[in-house]
């Protein structure tokens, strides 16, 4: 009982301590910064930490090509990326951390259900902010929040055009009932699909996403499969359903897709057509997007290679060609400009006649709501096998 | 004729000092600018889990029963208590009305489900009660996970309103209080010792006159309604509440807090809760990549490591002489009092050991200090 | 058709189940404790297929190399993690079972990545047959555990190891005055429920080829869930059990309106059947004394 008494006592003080030892003013964190400070926050162990690598590696790079290219008026990035693994709760923490570390600029989250938790805690401090990959609807509905992917509801309603283009009398639709970005895409396509059209749906969630037998035999007889999932589960149902789903099918995805073919050592073992509508193919041999597989491969290997990653080095340069634009029509920014006044100039640059080609696309600009505006190409990742 | 402050057992109050003071000094500095957000987030994030631990404590520690599904019950409070705050936002404002009817509206809600997990937990023991409770909580995370946008916003989570961040912790903390004034005082009452000696040998105190099953219902309720609280908080502490979070891996969380800080004790609780949050948060945003991997695997040994140390039947020789208390008696000889006693035993310092029969006697009788009982008893319970 | 296909689907999905059911079952009828890293088990036997299956290309041999590691681990586990604990309370032992899950899954993670890893174990095809098409992966499963299982039972029923086994669960104290090498019988339960978790490691990536440090963690759960409903300590019981699981998952899945609610489900046939059974279906109601 007295030992226990004691340790607490001292516990507490020590817990005290450490947090008077971590206090700053409220404001001014940026004021002793030496290089600009870009913050992100993404999943870099658990489950989703594929993704997040792939963001901290690209945008690294990104800063990496930056500063030795002189940066800034000769100011340095600087990068400080925290892991959120995939958890909305571990956010704050992430966000405050790094604003109290001198964090002038985010690439918010890397996925959805953090984001959530970004836009707000960013909107307080009015932080400006660029997602690769978080896609939810909701993300950039404060004015500081900008994305460089498509908005689920876009990305919805897109596919499901294209699914009205083609005529077909029903087609099975694959989903994750428990995911932001899967329902996200789910809801708005089915929203804007052709009432003649009839569906046959299969779901899925985290606790079975290592079987699907059961949604094989549900949508085995369907000629054309949407899938609004990520790569992952997305290449263990083609593999398991290669022999069950008639060889003529087609597999249609969103920019989920991408990173399909790197999960398999040889992907015409699938014998079905593959496809996506994405803004990103980690398959491309020319352009911009082939420069940035060849530089990332080098540096890390194919297996975190994806367009979240791409997207992430999109939003480095898009940041760093921003303020560049910005100084160069005459704004001032000091290596300590706070995050907010930072965020101003930023603001009115995005929302502006700003533009910017990189390896998700050319001449992309932004709407005022920070939904991005951009072409979305459809990428056959693959052809059927039979037609070969 | 000692003086009255004598009388007054600190021991039982130290608690509810050491975090009435802390509060005020935190909130001290907060209001004085020298708080910093992130300390803000984490005080707000140890508050939930002392609450969580605690009130989880009186269920595994006191009553012994085995709960995996702590989770599941904030879970419930977490929704329902950001449901409440989202309609009376509205009509209410975003104030401390809204707030304790979100409270209470969260808590009863948790309650009443402990009721009825409780209920089946009269039936089943030990291992079976713990995958119920596990049941319990993957259930109701499944049917928040697939309510629909209107209700409770389905797998984007429910948006809902966060109270002012500088005054959300102390509430918090006051709320500890409350909920540690009310578990301490059931524990310590005889209700308590019932509770106690159900987890000792339910049958022995089934013959004794208990009523286990009141019981065993009264303490499931309680500790169901505080993890309501607790999820009210959290809802208040979060923008979105998103049923990912109340997996059974939560709950196992909430579990080691327990075990780590001592079955059957209180203060253990809500060091170990306060400890392990304080390094979780502080280590999430130093560590990243194959670092934080080693912290998992260095918390995963530690847990092994202190489980072990602690439990082992074959260590228990080593334990007794190697331990903190000794190393402490060692430094200083305390003095022997053998009516001091863990919480959670019965009253030994009513028992009169000292009689002033002066008159009659002339002797006065007291235990020789150095009988092994005490001590042995002692050393069972630190 | 499509439901005699389910069926299949969901028998050769319980199959599984009950096979790791049976490494929990076994362990907790015998050292009366829950193994919650039993699970975690099936991870690194997925593993040291994906090894050996890079390293040399065929899975029988992949199988054996898994079923050899899991069986060492699981004995190394159980001498350092459980061991030293035997005697001490239930609970802290669940608890140390928990660090070890930890503790393998952050292994795991720290030696292999986050990424999650293709297995490609066999290209076994499909089997058609009067309207049905069915995989092969399907039967195989299905034929595998059913042979395991008999054996399993065979071997409890008629060696002497195995009967040994059942006098320990039934009565620790008097199997030991009878020269029952109690220690021994419990390493040996642990190296059967390993050796199991390997075998259902290897139909889980037959069926799909995805390997992540959390392969075990979910389908634990619901083998443990299977184990109860079945009346944990009970081998029979574990079979039924996971079956039972396999099945109602399956068809869960097929059905639009519930298919989002498969978990849910199946953990609420679990309260049912401890509410109106509280040790399970084929659990033994045992006698409390004083």
């Amino acid at each position: 009982m007295k030992i226990t008494r004691i340790l607490s006592i001292v516990m507490a003080f020590a817990l005290c301590l450490t947090c008077l030892a971590g206090c700053g003013g409220a404001s001014g964190y940026t004021a002793e910064n030496t290089e600009y400070v870009i913050g992100v926050s993404g999943p870099l162990t658990g489950g989703a930490a594929v993704y997040g690598t792939a963001v901290k590696n690209s945008a690294q790079m990104a800063v990496d090509e930056i500063n030795a290219a002189g940066g800034l008026n000769g100011v340095n990035f600087k990068l400080v990326a925290t892991d959120d693994t995939h958890d909305a709760t571990k956010v704050a923490a992430n966000y405050a951390s790094m604003l109290e570390g001198g964090m002038q600029v985010s690439l918010g989250t890397v996925t959805t259900a953090p984001g959530l938790e970004f836009t707000n805690l960013s909107a307080e401090d009015n932080v400006f902010f660029i997602t690769p990959s978080a896609s939810g609807d909701d993300i950039p509905k404060n004015d500081n929040g900008f994305q460089m992917c498509f908005a689920d509801g876009n990305q919805g309603k897109v596919a499901a055009d294209y699914v009205n283009s083609l005529g077909l009398d029903s087609i099975g639709i694959f989903y994750k009932s428990d995911d932001a970005y899967s329902n996200g895409i789910y809801k708005q396509f089915k929203e804007n699909l052709d009432s003649s059209i009839s569906t046959v749906e299969a779901v899925f969630t985290d606790a079975n996403a290592t079987d699907f037998s059961s949604q094989i035999t549900t949508l085995k007889d369907c000629k054309f499969i949407f899938m609004p999932i990520y790569y992952q589960p997305a290449s263990v149902f083609m593999t398991q359903a290669k022999d069950t789903v008639a060889a003529d099918a087609v597999y249609y995805g969103c920019d989920g897709f991408d990173g399909l073919a790197g999960q398999f050592e040889d992907f015409s073992i699938i014998p079905q057509e593959v496809s996506m509508l994405s803004h990103f193919d980690s398959n491309a041999t020319e352009g911009a997007a082939a420069e940035f597989i060849k530089k990332y491969t080098d540096k890390f290997g194919t297996e975190t290679l994806n367009q979240f990653g791409a997207s992430a080095y999109d939003c480095v340069y898009a940041i760093y060609n921003a303020m560049k634009k910005a100084v160069d029509e005459g704004e001032e920014i000091d290596v300590t400009i706070s995050a907010s006044d930072l965020c101003e100039i930023l603001k009115a640059q995005f929302t502006g006649d700003f533009t910017f080609s990189g390896t998700t696309g050319d001449d992309i600009t932004w709407e005022d709501n920070g939904y991005v505006t951009k072409s979305a190409v459809k990428y056959t990742l693959k052809t059927a096998n039979s037609a070969e | 004729m000692a003086g009255k402050i004598k009388n007054i057992k600190w021991k039982y109050y130290i608690n509810y000092i050491a975090i009435a003071i802390f509060t005020v000094v935190f909130s001290v500095m907060s209001f004085t600018g020298n708080l910093s957000s992130s300390n803000i987030y984490l005080l707000e994030k140890i508050a939930i889990a002392v609450m969580l631990s605690v009130s989880l404590s009186v269920v595994v520690g006191f009553l012994g029963e085995l709960s995996l599904g702590h989770a599941g019950f904030m879970c419930v409070g977490a929704y329902l208590g950001g449901k409440a705050s989202c309609i009376l936002e509205p009509v209410l404002g975003n104030g401390v009305l809204t707030l304790i009817i979100s409270l209470i509206a969260g808590g009863v809600i948790a309650a009443l489900c402990g009721i009825i997990i409780g209920l089946p937990a009269l039936r089943l023991k030990g291992d079976y009660l713990a995958i119920v409770t596990l049941a319990f909580g993957e259930i109701v995370r499944s049917l928040f996970m697939n309510s629909s946008d209107e209700s409770f916003g389905g797998s984007l989570g429910l948006n809902t309103p966060r109270y002012d961040k500088n005054i959300l912790y102390i509430i918090a903390f006051v709320l500890v209080l409350l909920c540690l004034a009310v578990l301490q005082n059931l524990i310590r009452s005889k209700h308590g010792r019932a509770i106690t000696s159900i987890r000792d040998n339910e049958i022995a105190a089934r013959a004794t006159g208990i009523n286990v099953t009141k019981y065993k219902l009264a303490v499931f309720t309680v500790s169901s309604f505080f993890a309501g609280i607790a999820g009210v908080l959290y809802s208040y502490s979060n923008f979105t509440v998103q049923s990912t979070k109340f997996s059974y891996n939560y709950s196992i969380e909430i579990l080691v807090m327990v075990v780590l800080g001592g079955m059957g004790s209180i203060n253990g609780s809500i060091i170990a809760a306060t400890l392990i949050t304080f390094l979780d948060v502080k280590l999430q945003t130093i560590l990243t990549g194959n670092l934080a991997v080693l912290q998992d695997l260095f918390y995963a040994l530690v847990l092994i490591i202190l489980v072990i140390y602690n439990n082992a039947p074959g260590l228990k020789s080593f334990r007794e002489t190697n331990n903190l208390k000794s190393i402490f008696n060692k430094i200083r000889k305390p003095k022997r009092d053998p009516s001091r006693r863990a919480d959670d035993e019965a009253k030994w310092d009513r028992v009169p050991t000292k009689i002033e029969m002066n008159e009659i006697l002339s002797v006065e009788i007291q235990p020789t200090s150095s009988t092994v009982e005490p001590d042995r008893k002692e050393n069972k319970n630190d | 058709m499509k439901f005699i296909e389910t069926l299949l689907n969901g028998l050769s999905m319980g199959s599984t189940y009950a096979m790791i059911a049976l490494g929990y079952t076994m362990v907790y009828g015998i050292a009366k404790m829950l193994n919650f890293a039993h699970g975690d088990i099936i991870m690194v036997g997925g593993y040291m297929i994906f090894l050996s299956m890079t390293a040399v290309g065929n899975p029988v041999l992949g199988l054996a190399a898994a079923v050899i590691f899991c069986v060492v681990l699981g004995i190394t586990i159980e001498k350092i993690a459980y061991k030293p604990l035997r005697g001490a309370s239930p609970l802290a032992v669940l608890i140390t079972a928990i660090g070890v899950s930890y503790l393998l899954q952050s292994s795991a993670q720290m030696i292999f990545g986050s990424a999650p890893k293709m297995v490609i174990i066999a290209d076994l095809g499909n089997l058609e047959f009067a309207g049905l098409k069915v995989p092969v992966y399907t039967l195989v499963t299905l034929g595998c555990s059913v042979v395991i299982m008999l054996a399993l039972n065979l071997f409890v029923k008629y060696t002497k190891i195995g009967r040994a086994m059942i006098a320990v669960s039934e009565d620790k104290g008097a199997a030991q005055l009878m020269g029952i090498n109690v220690n021994g019988i419990i390493t040996v339960t642990f190296a059967i429920g390993s050796a199991l978790a390997a075998f259902a490691g290897f139909f889980m990536l037959m069926k799909s080829p995805s390997l992540t440090n959390t392969l075990g963690a979910m389908p634990g759960i619901k083998a443990f869930t299977a184990a109860v409903i079945g009346g944990i300590g009970s081998i029979p019981g574990a079979m039924v059990g996971g079956i039972l699981i396999g099945v109602v998952e399956a068809i869960s899945l097929t059905v639009p309106a519930i298919a989002a609610y498969t978990d849910a489900i199946e953990f609420l046939i679990l309260i049912v059947i401890l509410l109106v059974r509280p040790t399970g279906i084929l659990g033994k109601k045992r006698r409390e004394k004083v």
